[in-house]
């Protein structure tokens, strides 16, 4: 099965929950998702189109626009296929539900994409600093405005 | 590290970083006499920032800071990123300079592979001579590598276009003869190793990842092949000269720390089969097109995965028209491994003492995890 199919397939299954689908590049998928029934997306990703591998999760900010891209990353062993699975989020208090139900590995990322975007995941089993020391009191170090001031008070 | 210990029996200790086997990273173990109910990774000590540096960077700057993410092994780090530079820039590479590039590969994983392998050897406590012998024989690849490139360790070679000198004369017949004073080493690792009573018994049976944890968990690279999947980059997704060039995916059937190891091994082997190759047919032609050091981006969103020594690096990159990339997410093995190494107590009974073994196991680089 090539990409292609595999992007029909969720795309007639999903056509409620997600904004757009695409083929990014040989051997990679995009799919927008919109916010509601996001997890039962990523839950069918995962056990009926095969990306049960997974690879990391993070964020893209765009001040412009006032929106935070959340971009989740999964492979499927079968067909070689990676997934970036993706949601929009306001940039003022991003909070968006776990994704560590469906693929446990995004623990990691997900804490953080805590720390370096400020989003918070709701229902996260253990959200806490993860590669910023435990005083930091910078800010969010991957968003577009971040200056690198007050980080060492 | 705020999480209550649950059992009244438990004690908490702190591993590292000080520790002389642990790198820099602290973790947590959770021990009821010898064995470990629970680990936690405290990752960050070495924290750069480097996804933040590469957006204030041109993207020939770019080159310079991302290959000291891995200092054992920086031409596959560097030639991911240089490939996602090449896809949203749109520029073709030679195919002299496509063969180049698959060599430095291969010598930087063989490179960091005996790093791991002396490593190995170290923890488990018996084999003091065998750190020193990789470390020895990796200066016959430091030797080349600086011959090709005028580097011993971070070379920046790897340029978006191409590479950045052709080889300079006799390089092909040096090559193959390095080729075959290793493979003569490698038989006497396996004798006095692999083979050996000692390490079998340290290393068999221990830490067992069966393979639907290892895909589940989203482990990568050698920690994955030694539970037995064939997954490998460079065939899934293949760049360079991967596509034409002959060589196996390593697996081992046993899941276990000792397979691990012997995943290592082997992989040695083929990459040693392909810098044969490549010194006996490696095409003429030019070795780069040409381009500008000040070049500038159209708006794009690139993709580039590479197989480097610890798994699956990828470069997810969003460019803008800028001189400077807009994003660059760096998708690290080692985070990746590093999260089965926290799971594996729960899936085997591990014992205080094969922490280090177990660690090493994963071969990991906390530069690399952390960023």
């Amino acid at each position: 099965m090539s990409e292609e199919s595999l992007l029909a397939g969720i795309k007639e299954a999903h056509s409620d929950s997600i904004e757009s689908a695409a083929v990014l590049q040989p051997r990679c998928i995009s799919v927008v998702a919109k916010m509601d029934g996001f997890v039962e997306l990523a839950e069918s990703m995962k056990t009926r189109f095969g990306f049960t591998q997974p690879v990391a999760c993070g964020g893209v900010d765009y001040p412009g626009e006032q929106r935070i891209q959340m971009i989740y990353y999964a492979g499927n062993p079968e067909h070689k296929v990676m997934l970036t699975l993706r949601v929009n989020l306001p940039r003022d208090g991003p909070r968006m539900p776990t994704l560590t139900g469906v693929w446990g590995a995004m623990d990691f990322h997900e804490r953080e994409a805590y720390e370096m975007f400020g989003i918070e995941f709701e229902g996260h089993p253990n959200m806490i600093p993860f590669l910023l020391p435990p005083d930091w009191r910078g800010g969010h170090p991957l968003r577009k405005d971040f200056k690198g001031e007050g980080v060492t008070q | 590290m705020t999480e209550p210990i649950i059992k009244p029996d438990v004690m908490r200790i702190s591993w590292g970083p000080q520790h002389p086997m642990s790198g820099q990273t602290r973790i947590l173990l959770d021990v009821d006499g010898e064995k470990v109910h629970k680990i936690i990774a405290d990752l960050g000590f070495t924290h750069r920032g480097i996804e933040k540096i590469l957006e204030n960077r041109s993207f020939f700057q770019g080159i310079i800071p991302i290959e000291r993410m891995v200092m054992a092994d920086t031409t596959n780090i560097g030639m991911g990123y240089v490939s996602a530079i090449e896809k949203a820039l749109n520029i073709e590479v030679p195919e002299r300079a496509k063969w180049i590039r698959s060599l430095m590969c291969e010598m930087s994983r063989i490179n960091s592979h005996l790093y791991a392998f002396g490593l190995q050897a170290e923890a488990t406590g018996y084999f003091p001579a065998v750190f020193l012998w990789t470390t020895v024989d990796r200066t016959i690849l430091l030797d080349l590598f600086e011959e090709l490139t005028g580097a011993r360790w971070s070379y920046n070679f790897i340029l978006p276009g191409g590479v950045h000198k052709d080889f300079p004369e006799g390089f092909q017949a040096k090559l193959i003869k390095g080729v075959e004073y290793l493979r003569r080493r490698f038989e006497d690792y396996w004798e006095a190793m692999v083979e050996n009573a000692v390490f079998e018994a340290r290393c068999n049976g221990l830490a067992v990842l069966k393979p639907e944890d290892a895909i589940r968990l989203g482990a990568t690279g050698p920690v994955l092949r030694g539970s037995g999947i064939p997954m490998d980059t460079r065939k899934d997704d293949p760049y360079a000269a991967y596509p034409d060039l002959d060589f196996d995916v390593i697996t081992e059937p046993a899941c276990d720390v000792m397979a691990r190891t012997k995943v290592r091994y082997r992989e040695i082997g083929e990459s040693l089969k392909i810098m044969e190759q490549v010194a006996n047919e490696i095409p003429e032609g030019p070795i780069s097109t040409k381009t500008s050091f000040f070049v500038r981006s159209k708006p794009a969103e690139v993709m580039s995965r590479v197989e480097t020594a610890r798994g699956e690096l990828g470069i997810h990159m969003y460019t803008e028209a800028a001189p400077n990339p807009y994003r660059v997410k760096i998708n690290s093995p080692t985070l990746r491994n590093m999260y089965v190494f926290e799971r594996l107590a729960e899936l085997d009974e591990i014992l205080m003492a094969d922490i280090p073994v177990v660690i090493n196991s994963i071969d990991p680089w906390y530069l690399d995890s952390d960023r």
